[in-house]
């Protein structure tokens, strides 16, 4: 049987003005997806993955998720988020990676109550699965780019979401730790079905951990499987080293 | 120290100031984080604006630069939401028009008619009963919005994009916090003055922020310090006869510089057992 759509993208268009960023993009994400964006540097993969966090409204064109148009849509706790490096001017920050991990589960409609035992289970495990435990009462600023990437992800893991929206998440992180990072991304959508959309620079791993992919060069966009839109990327785009 | 407080008076400066050592930093706690550490000087420059304002129309002071100040800490919020890279300029600017405001009110205002400096920079030692109260009840409400709203101001103030993702009402809270602080100052800085509540938003939260490492001590140890900087300073300008304004705000600047000579501990090493080559690089050169 065929997987439904949960994300519906149409007409979509972005203006900073100064022209489109793009214009008239379609995209549909199926349940259980794992989509790599990939393109040229500007060609608006962040802009276009804050449109879908509902954290910039498009110039043109709708999103849906469920079948809701993104104004409507109140299910924020099936959304996880990421975005590109979170922790930038925030090294000094006081707040250690148990109470960065259980921000995660603050979520519209949740803003009186306290948090339980049950909530109190959550962050644990979140903690536990991520290899979090031993570093839990460290300040974030402390940690390297990758552990502090992992903080992120089981932030945006502890509700238990459905979908993950990432921005680039192994940015400034070292070889080794990207590896293991997109691993547990497969991981993540393989086993707990969890739909995954998820800009990268990083063409073989995300391709390795990719379903398919959404390929976005000057206003150029290329839907389909990753190694076609690989190719697509190779022809118009910047290919990024 | 018993001879200090059998005077009425002086019971009553220590109520306000432990009061004030109290709702200040936690007000201030976020406010610092969110890089808005001057927003209480710049507030105060705007209730300059609006007791000057008041008076040339001839209305109450006080009502003035409560609204003068609410007007103004929204419109910061506003205009910081749009400019949110350049949230330090965009008080700035806040600062000098209030300034520019005041400067004008005051040139057009022929009769006088009220003393600018002892609504300004009022005196502890001048705290009246009515004045205690105002201070409790604005220590209570702020008490009570942080206890309530306490987790969502933390995701806001560390995150505010991912705060926003999540559905939180980003915009209302943020307003909220804003109402509390012009609130704040314009009530508090004709009962203790303008310095102290502006310097009790930061100083105690300055020194915090050298020895704790989560949130939550951030916010309890910055109202310690909020705590033992009014201690020390009243008792200090009691004794040395003192004013005791400037006196908090010195003992406040003398913890901090010792806070920092302390400073935070290094953190532990992480004692993983397999740690490769390039995470230990990578390690090393993020501690350089």
């Amino acid at each position: 049987m065929e997987a439904k759509n949960i994300i519906t993208v149409r007409g979509l268009g972005f203006d900073y003005g100064e022209g489109w960023v793009f214009h008239k993009l379609d995209l549909d994400v199926a349940e259980g997806d794992f989509v790599a964006v990939i393109g040229a540097n500007g060609a608006g993969k962040s802009t276009l993955l804050k449109m879908l966090a509902n954290a910039l409204p498009p110039t043109v064109g709708e999103i849906c998720y469920y079948g809701q148009p993104i104004a409507s849509f109140k299910d924020w706790h099936k959304i996880g988020y990421v975005a590109q490096n979170p922790m930038k001017m925030q090294r000094g920050f006081p707040i250690s990676v148990e109470e960065v991990v259980a921000l995660g589960l603050l979520k519209s409609g949740s803003l009186w109550r306290r948090f339980g035992k049950e909530e109190k289970q959550a962050v644990e495990k979140a903690l536990h699965d991520f290899q979090l435990t031993d570093l839990r009462s460290r300040k974030i600023g402390e940690l390297s780019g990758g552990q502090q990437q992992r903080v992120f992800l089981a932030r945006a893991m502890v509700h238990r979401p459905q979908i993950l929206l990432l921005d680039e998440p192994a940015t400034g992180i070292d070889t080794g730790s990207k590896a293991a990072l997109y691993a547990m991304l497969k991981t993540i959508n393989r086993e707990q079905n969890v739909t995954i959309v998820m800009i990268s620079h990083d063409l073989e791993l995300a391709a390795d951990a990719a379903k398919s992919a959404l390929c976005i060069n000057h206003g150029i966009c290329f839907r389909g499987e990753v190694h076609a839109a690989l190719q697509h990327h190779h022809k118009h785009g910047y290919f990024y080293r | 120290m018993l001879e200090m407080l059998e005077m009425e008076f002086m019971q009553r400066a220590w109520l306000a100031g432990l009061i004030m050592a109290v709702i200040c930093p936690l007000i201030g706690s976020f406010l610092v984080l969110r890089r808005q550490s001057l927003i209480g000087d710049g507030l105060g420059h705007i209730a300059f604006a609006g007791v000057a304002g008041g008076a040339l129309c001839g209305y109450s002071p006080v009502l003035s630069a409560a609204a003068a100040t609410i007007i103004g800490a929204l419109a910061i919020e506003k205009v910081r939401t749009r400019l949110s890279d350049a949230s330090d300029m965009v008080l700035a600017i806040f600062f000098y028009s209030g300034m520019g405001l005041a400067v004008i009110f005051i040139g057009l205002n022929k009769d006088g008619g009220f003393n600018l400096g002892s609504i300004l920079f009022g005196s502890l030692m001048t705290v009246s009963s009515k004045d205690l109260l105002i201070v409790t009840a604005l220590g209570c409400c702020t008490v009570l919005f942080v206890m309530l709203f306490y987790r969502p101001l933390q995701y806001l103030t560390f995150d505010e994009v991912s705060a926003k993702v999540s559905g939180l009402p980003v915009e209302r809270l943020n307003l909220l916090l804003a109402l509390l602080t012009a609130l704040t100052v314009a009530l508090s800085m004709r009962i203790v003055g303008l310095l102290l509540v502006s310097a009790m938003m930061v100083i105690p939260v300055a020194c915090a922020l050298q020895t704790a490492r989560s949130f939550a001590t951030t916010i309890m140890q910055s109202m310690l310090y909020g705590l033992l900087t009014v201690f020390l300073g009243l008792t200090i300008s009691y004794y040395a006869n003192l004013a005791p304004g400037g006196t908090i705000v010195l003992t406040g600047t003398a913890l901090f510089l010792l806070s920092n000579a302390v400073g935070s501990k290094p953190a532990p090493k992480q004692t993983a057992p397999h740690r490769c080559r390039i995470c230990e690089e990578e390690e090393k050169n993020h501690e350089s």
